[in-house]
């Protein structure tokens, strides 16, 4: 069941192929309407997310970001529009390609003072460092259904501990940063 | 055994596969990268490769200097060039060996490991090492070989790979101390561990037998292309060393047990995977290419032609006189061997073991149930990464058991697939 009444403030919009409401700072799905049955909304609502906390990151390294920014992302067949909203939740509105770009931007603004009404209250929590770590890998590691075993032979620490990982030490957690590092090739992480 | 190209044709005993002395067998680029990515996530990012090298250069040793004598190949610059040949034909990739005397280097454009590597997972995740140790190693073998060096002695080092976004691969080769030898794994070796005979014929057994001879038969037609690699039912094969897969392999397994003894069974979890992401992708898309439709017929999606096609395709390829001992739709699978391409190995060089060690048996049985079961063939569904991970959302609902194994002292090898 809907958290939000999406079919309600998607009514009207035209052009729309999706909404993703995405719970930060983890990234986690709050809820969503599409019109794509292939699409895994969970996954979409992930990625979105961390771009758009790569882009807050990135424009404060350059000291030019700002609470209302938006990203737009036109690809061949869509046009992705990423907003923050209150509360701690990313918007990710997805369009047809063909929708003019003003078309879109008058969408965008109906479609947000519409979900501002209707998302309920939300008290964040900061999740374990452990489980945003193994999560941000599933997301981004290939073969996403071997990486915890792939950490455990890393590490050593074992598949019976990663499947609690709020209760690892915070060595533990290093070390498993260090894994989830060279299993991305990256030389930080930002999750 | 007849010539082609300068190179013997593949020899097959009991459907395990020989190139001159070495065993070998035909694997796909899937197979290939998570099995040596494995090893580097066991081993760590130095000792991991350090292994795949020698352990390349060994079997690349015992193929070429077999081949080296087959062909009667004397001078260095004609056993460097049949090398340089069979690297390609067997769909590694076009590599180029300059190191007189054992010091110099070499050169490698479209190598397997490199390029696929960087095909497959180049777009999601930034390779922080090179990737062609198996290459390194093939080198260094033939510049020992060339130039009568004492073998297994020259070091390669890759300085430069595509994988990490390289224009092409380039390694530096030099002199260096010689490994001890280890007990040969050959021809006679093999044969002389995995005699057949005891085991009963299994279910669909003309058929399979067949199968196995046509496709066998279609792969001793195929070829590398101009960039030495083997593209063919939508993945990258090669034809491969056993030995190479084995020692790296046993050699991971019992440093770990030796150090982290509690981590065996997650590396055995990853080797058995490495045997279900082949068989799903090289196993499907021989099932579904046009070669199959053209041999065998059309697939009707029926699980006992699946599993019979599959035990059939891992025959042609190499991997043993795999059997089906037992097949209930939707419910159990038991296949059976008198030995694997693993086992012989094994027993040759470890003796005994504790625990059943063929874990491309285990992890194939589970993907052709897999193939079997989760796979609607009428609708000839894309075999693509996105519907592998797919396969494992919600978790697996198939498990697989080794409950035989040739070198615990049974009298062959089998394992049981049944329901989570």
């Amino acid at each position: 069941m809907s958290l939000t009444d999406m079919e309600k403030a998607v009514e009207g919009i035209a052009g729309l192929r999706g909404v993703f409401i995405t719970l930060m700072p983890d990234c986690l799905l709050f809820d969503s309407w599409t019109r794509e049955d292939r699409w895994h909304a969970e996954d979409v609502a992930s990625y979105f997310g961390d771009l758009v906390r790569a882009n807050r990151e990135g424009l404060k390294a350059i000291e030019a970001w700002a609470a209302d920014m938006q990203v737009t992302i036109e690809s061949a067949d869509s046009l992705v529009v990423l907003r923050e909203m209150e509360g701690g939740l990313v918007a990710s509105m997805v369009f047809e390609r063909s929708v003019p770009m003003g078309m879109v931007r008058l969408s965008v603004k109906r479609l947000l003072g519409r979900l501002a009404v209707s998302l309920p209250a939300i008290e964040l929590e900061d999740r374990p460092r452990g489980e945003r770590l193994l999560d941000y890998l599933e997301r981004y590691a290939p073969d996403p259904h071997a990486v915890r075993m792939r950490v455990a032979l890393q590490t050593g620490i074992p598949l019976g501990e990663l499947e609690h990982p709020e209760n690892l030490s915070g060595g533990q957690l290093d070390e498993i940063e260090e894994s989830v590092k060279f299993i991305l090739g990256l030389d930080t992480l930002a999750y | 055994m007849h010539k082609r190209n300068g190179t013997p044709s593949v020899a097959y005993d009991n459907d395990l596969a020989f190139l001159g002395d070495a065993p070998v067998l035909y694997h796909c680029h899937h197979f290939n990268l998570f099995l040596d990515q494995s090893v580097d996530d066991a081993l760590g990012p130095k000792v991991g490769p350090a292994l795949r090298f020698a352990a390349a250069r060994e079997a690349s040793y015992q193929l070429l200097a077999s081949l080296v004598r087959a062909a009667d190949a004397v001078t260095p610059a004609e056993r460097v060039a049949l090398a340089e040949h069979v690297f390609a034909s067997m769909g590694h990739g076009r590599l180029r060996i300059d190191a007189p005397q054992g010091v110099g280097k070499a050169v490698g454009e479209h190598l397997h490991y490199g390029q696929a590597w960087f095909e497959k997972y180049g777009a999601t995740v930034r390779r922080r090492s090179p990737a062609d140790a198996f290459a390194a190693g093939f080198a260094a073998a033939a510049v020992d070989l060339a130039y009568d060096l004492p073998p297994l002695s020259s070091a390669a080092t890759e300085e430069r790979c595509v994988a990490m976004r390289a224009p092409r691969c380039e390694f530096t080769i030099r002199r260096g101390e010689p490994e001890e030898a280890r007990p040969r794994v050959d021809r006679a070796a093999v044969a002389a561990t995995s005699a057949d005979g005891w085991i009963p014929a299994g279910l669909h057994e003309d058929a399979i037998a067949s199968i196995a001879a046509t496709l066998r038969a279609f792969l001793a037609g195929v070829e590398s292309d101009d960039s030495g690699l083997i593209r063919a039912f939508g993945v990258y094969v090669t034809m491969h060393l056993a030995g190479y897969y084995n020692r790296i392999t046993y050699d991971t397994i019992t440093r770990v047990q030796a150090t982290a003894p509690k981590m065996t069974e997650v590396l055995e979890m990853l080797f058995r995977e490495s045997g279900h992401v082949c068989v799903f992708n090289t196993f499907g898309g021989i099932l579904m290419s046009p070669e199959w439709e053209g041999a065998v017929g059309t697939l009707t999606g029926d699980p006992a032609e699946i599993v019979a096609g599959g035990v059939a395709i891992a025959r042609a390829l190499g991997f043993g006189r795999w059997r089906i001992r037992e097949h209930v739709p939707g419910e159990r699978l038991v296949i059976d061997a008198p030995a694997t391409y693993e086992s012989p190995y094994y027993g040759i060089r470890h003796g005994e073991a504790v625990r059943p060690t063929c874990y491309f048996l285990q992890g194939a049985a589970l993907a052709i149930m897999q193939l079997a079961e989760r796979v609607r063939w009428s609708e000839r569904p894309a075999l693509t990464q996105a519907f592998y991970n797919e396969l494992f959302r919600g978790g697996l609902p198939w498990r697989v058991e080794q409950t035989r194994c040739r070198v615990r002292g049974d009298d062959r090898c089998a394992v049981v697939v049944t329901r989570s």
